[in-house]
């Protein structure tokens, strides 16, 4: 299996079923489980780092929107909830959703951070305690404010109408070296300037003598009384899932990362695990975002410039945090108004405009996560919550008047039973007066939280402050779904903080 | 006498709804004949020839592209996306278009403007399953058009040609499908990181969006 003297295994090595025993079994190689890996390989213990989906080089990239949600998304990149339909993602590949994420670090802020402490009953999960954990991760990702060069219009049109109206924006900090505007972070960076787990925290765990097993689909996780013994699955191959060996690694500790949607599933699947309190799957929370695009006179070019550049923190404590967006143009073209004709215009109107969009800290909007009948893929329950919708509506308010300040002739809010083309900010009131629907906003969710959530008591909670699932002496969970409330801003920093806090006690632990 | 009239309109009704598709132009990797007629259909009325980008929704091959799409597609994704197809060709046979009798048709064998009417109708639906059907389909329908390279090059989003670094990870990963044993790359073939260099708005395209030589 050692080629080029490291245990990495992917679809095709493996010739027969796989049994192995390692100190600790880290499920998911995202951004919390890759940062496990590295910590605790770091420390010492034996570690096997299992991906269900391949790994990708630039190669394997597809520029094309569609064809590579298809590659590297699960369900093909159409996962939806119920209830208030909502598109959401969840990456299969070698680094998880960093590689097909737009490298945005933010620190979740420290009223959030107090909020968590005060109401979920935490003590250690201030600020201050997870300051080493954030700057470790920083300054190991070389995380920093993007490059005014790399910016483009698109993003500097954002900064200009902030400034105009007196509202604080700043530079997005990302997981990102040598950035060269491609704006294609969302199917993969050609420029390898990303730094996402697979170039990153997945090698230093292979150099560091780490097993890394893709194509492996962890089915259950085993245990005894109160302790994990580890994991069981098949080897599946990629794109068609179709199974061939089966695996078990037996382990000294079990930490699942596998994200806040397929976490739940998996201690489903192995007779309800670490579920006493009852609060496994449940809590799922998202940021619910909303998008606006700007028309201009002059050109924007849109497609030159950081995927995601710039972005605004002023109205967090109101509730949502606005950013600048490019994604592959098929995407984006797809929430246009109009069809035949007039759809083209739109279209040619393309490379003079921009797209900026909010999200949401709704907190009110909660659902569940439940296993789907003969799969391993869930199905998420949710609903926007009634009083969450105008909260987007005002954030969709706030972005026409940026755009109306930085000189846009026309902003299309994609918003049902409104004015397609809204040319005035007169016109703009409009958001803010008429009644909006959930099912009226055009909404996407790809940060989702809380389905296994931390809570200081072991009633109300799946995990304690450090990851470890209060049932259990020796399971811990690293992912989004540990979050005991949506964070207002980016996960990723905080979910690898909090993982690297976690990897930390676990070595000190065992 | 009641069996021939019941089996009369039930074999009228099967070939209103299954019968009469012209034969695909080339062969097909996932979707029938029917749903490629749907899809060449919608694409058409998404995106007709001439106007703001010339090129039309047949001729940038949508219909192709969401084949391809759905071939790549997982089972349950493939089932949905064909029921969506059936939902949407059918769905005139029992609201027709406008426009008389000749709306009582399948969407695919309706005129054009009877076509972009229905669309249309779809659309601007006060139902909301109604808009997310609409949506839906036309999300398939934008991507394959998006997919086209002089799509793109008209509208100046085609994709600029980026050299790639080899880092030490690519090393070690091999193509999807292969096995490591196969990998040839060795230390000799490491390439400086990238440097930041913006890139320019007219630097060259990606192999495959380029203006074809003539």
């Amino acid at each position: 299996m050692r080629e080029n003297g490291v245990d990495l295994r992917v679809f095709a090595d493996y010739d027969r079923d796989v049994t192995e025993s390692v100190d600790v079994a880290v499920v998911g190689s995202g951004p919390g489980g890759a940062v496990v890996a590295k910590e605790l390989v770091d420390a010492g213990l034996r570690v096997a780092l299992l991906e269900e989906g391949p790994p990708f080089t630039p190669d394997e990239y597809r520029v094309d929107g569609g064809i590579s949600m298809a590659r590297t998304m699960r369900e093909g990149g159409l996962r939806a909830t119920v209830g208030t339909v909502m598109p959401t993602m969840q990456a299969i590949c070698l680094g998880g959703g960093s590689l097909v994420n737009s490298a945005i670090c933010n620190r979740t802020p420290d009223f959030v951070l107090e909020s968590w402490c005060e109401r979920f009953g935490l003590k250690h999960t201030r600020a201050a305690d997870l300051a080493p954990h954030y700057d470790a991760v920083g300054e190991y990702l070389g995380i920093s404010q993007t490059p005014e060069n790399v910016l483009g219009r698109r993003n500097l049109l954002f900064r200009d109408g902030c400034r105009a109206l007196g509202i604080d924006s700043e530079p997005i900090a990302r997981n990102v070296r040598g950035c060269r505007g491609s704006g294609e972070c969302f199917t993969g960076c050609r420029s390898r300037a990303k730094q996402s787990m697979d170039i990153t925290y997945v090698p230093d765990a292979l150099r560091g003598g780490a097993s890394v097993l893709t194509s492996a689909r962890v089915e259950m996780v085993r245990t005894s009384g109160r302790r994990a013994t580890g994991v069981a699955g098949h080897i599946v191959a990629p794109f068609s899932g179709r199974p061939s060996h089966r695996f078990r690694i037996d382990a000294r500790a079990v930490v699942l990362a596998a994200g806040c949607m397929a976490t739940p599933v998996l201690l489903a699947r192995s007779g309800d695990l670490a579920n006493r309190s009852g609060q496994a799957g449940r809590n799922l929370q998202f940021h619910p975002g909303v998008a606006a695009m700007g028309i201009f006179e002059e050109r924007v070019d849109p497609q030159f410039g950081a995927t995601q550049g710039y972005q605004s923190k002023h109205f967090l404590r109101d509730g949502y945090k606005l950013e600048t967006l490019w994604a592959p143009p098929a995407v984006l073209a797809v929430r246009m108004p109009g069809s035949g004709h007039a759809l083209k215009q739109r279209l040619a109107e393309v490379p003079f405009a921009a797209i900026w969009d909010a999200i949401g800290s709704c907190n009110r909007s909660v659902g569940r996560v439940v296993p789907r009948r003969g799969s391993l893929d869930p199905r998420l329950d949710w609903r926007l919550h009634p009083e969450d919708t105008p909260l987007l509506a005002h954030a969709l308010h706030t972005l026409a008047e940026i755009f109306f300040a930085a000189g846009a002739k026309t902003v299309m809010p994609g918003v049902h039973g409104i004015p397609e083309e809204l040319h005035s900010l007169d016109e703009a009131r409009i958001l803010r007066t008429h009644p909006i629907r959930p099912g009226d906003l055009v909404l996407g969710g790809n940060h989702a939280f809380c389905t296994t959530r931390m809570h200081g008591d072991p009633a109300q909670g799946v995990v304690d402050e450090l990851g470890r699932c209060h049932d259990f002496d020796n399971l811990y969970i690293a992912d989004s779904g540990v979050f005991p409330q949506c964070p207002s801003v980016n996960p990723m920093w905080t979910v690898m903080a909090l993982a690297r806090r976690t990897a930390h006690a676990l070595a000190g632990a065992h | 006498m009641w069996i021939a009239i019941v089996a009369v309109l039930v074999g009228y009704a099967l070939v209103r709804v299954f019968a009469g598709y012209p034969a695909a132009a080339q062969p097909a990797e996932a979707l029938r004949r029917r749903e490629l007629a749907l899809v060449a259909a919608v694409a058409d009325a998404l995106f007709p020839p001439g106007g703001a980008v010339a090129e039309s929704g047949r001729e940038a091959d949508v219909a192709g592209y969401v084949d391809r799409l759905v071939a790549a597609s997982q089972p349950r994704q493939r089932m949905l996306m064909r029921a969506l197809f059936f939902l949407f060709e059918h769905a005139t046979l029992i609201f027709p278009a406008a426009g008389g009798p000749g709306g009582l048709r399948r969407f695919s064998s309706l005129d054009a403007s009877q076509q972009e009417a229905v669309l249309e109708r779809w659309r601007t639906s006060r139902l909301f399953p109604r808009r997310l059907v609409f949506t839906s389909l036309r999300a398939l329908c934008t991507l394959g058009y998006f997919a086209s390279p002089s799509v793109l090059r008209h509208l100046r989003l085609a994709p600029f040609a980026i050299e790639t670094p080899v880092c030490e990870a690519d090393l070690w990963y091999p193509p999807i499908g292969a096995s490591r044993a196969s990998l040839r790359r060795g230390r000799t073939d490491l390439t400086p990181a990238s440097a930041g260099v913006p890139l320019a708005l007219d630097a060259p395209l990606a192999p495959g969006y380029a203006e074809p030589q003539r």
